[in-house]
């Protein structure tokens, strides 16, 4: 069980670095089906993970490359720990079924944004080994 | 789109919404802030990924995570023994990406998750 859990981290973590997502993206879903976790569970538990500055390794690449807006990634952190506190007041009194069928329609929008991407990229300035980096 | 004070109160309009999803649904938030910050706030995409991961340093999801917490949704075991899997692998990843095609992985991984994503809501609410 325990060697399953850490695989699974790993797996997870090769999808982050490869792909420039979120890990709770995948965490979720992952949590929920091959670990049998009910959806509030996976949510708490991928929210856990998320606590310590698991991109600052990325965050350094984009810093020597200029590549880093301040003054708007403070005001993001901000408006993120309150619509963070906002979101979970709203996810803890819904009832599983519903928050797991909301979450397949998030990952649904998700996709749609992961597709795009790329096409946004073409016209910007890339830098090679841009790709690699994950938010 | 906006100037100044504008454009200040905008981004943080538009990372509040960010946040929400981050609460709601249990994940880092930078899903949608990267894809704001490119298309209403005229960022480049790498200047927009590099100004999310800034915003995600400090632990933004603390608050939804003592909300989840309190109600006893966190499985302290699991998430513990996650991080180090993660870590190692986001290493991993970065050295793989740079010898794969990343668009193609990037829309065989959008594909796997609109499955999922599918999956997951029929699951929910088709009985």
């Amino acid at each position: 069980m325990t060697l399953i859990v850490l695989l699974l981290g790993l797996v997870v973590g090769v999808l982050v670095g490869l792909l420039g997502i979120g890990g709770g993206v995948v965490m979720v879903p992952a949590l929920v089906y091959l670990l049998h976790m009910d959806q509030h569970l996976a949510q708490g538990t991928s929210l856990l993970i998320l606590l310590p500055p698991v991109g600052l390794g990325a965050l350094r690449q984009y810093w020597k490359q200029d590549q880093v807006d301040l003054r708007s990634g403070i005001l993001c952190a901000l408006g993120m720990l309150v619509g963070g506190y906002l979101g979970g007041f709203i996810a803890v009194p819904l009832a599983s079924r519903q928050l797991k069928g909301l979450f397949g329609c998030f990952l649904i929008l998700a996709a749609f944004l992961l597709w795009r991407k790329p096409q946004a990229e073409n016209r910007t300035t890339v830098s090679p080994g841009g790709e690699s980096l994950r938010v | 789109m906006f100037d100044g004070p504008a454009r200040d109160v905008g981004i943080f309009v538009a990372a509040c919404v960010c946040g929400v999803a981050s609460g709601l649904f249990g994940i880092g938030g930078g899903t949608l802030l990267v894809p704001f910050l490119a298309l209403f706030f005229s960022f480049g995409q790498h200047r927009a990924q590099g100004t999310s991961l800034i915003a995600l340093i400090p632990p933004t999801g603390a608050l939804a995570f003592f909300a989840y917490a309190k109600a006893g949704y966190v499985s302290w075991q699991t998430g513990l023994l996650l991080v180090p899997g993660v870590f190692v692998g986001g290493i991993v990843g970065g050295w793989l990406a740079k010898r794969l095609p990343p668009r193609r992985m990037r829309q065989a991984f959008a594909g796997m998750m609109l499955v999922l994503g599918i999956w997951q809501a029929v699951s929910a609410w088709a009985r």
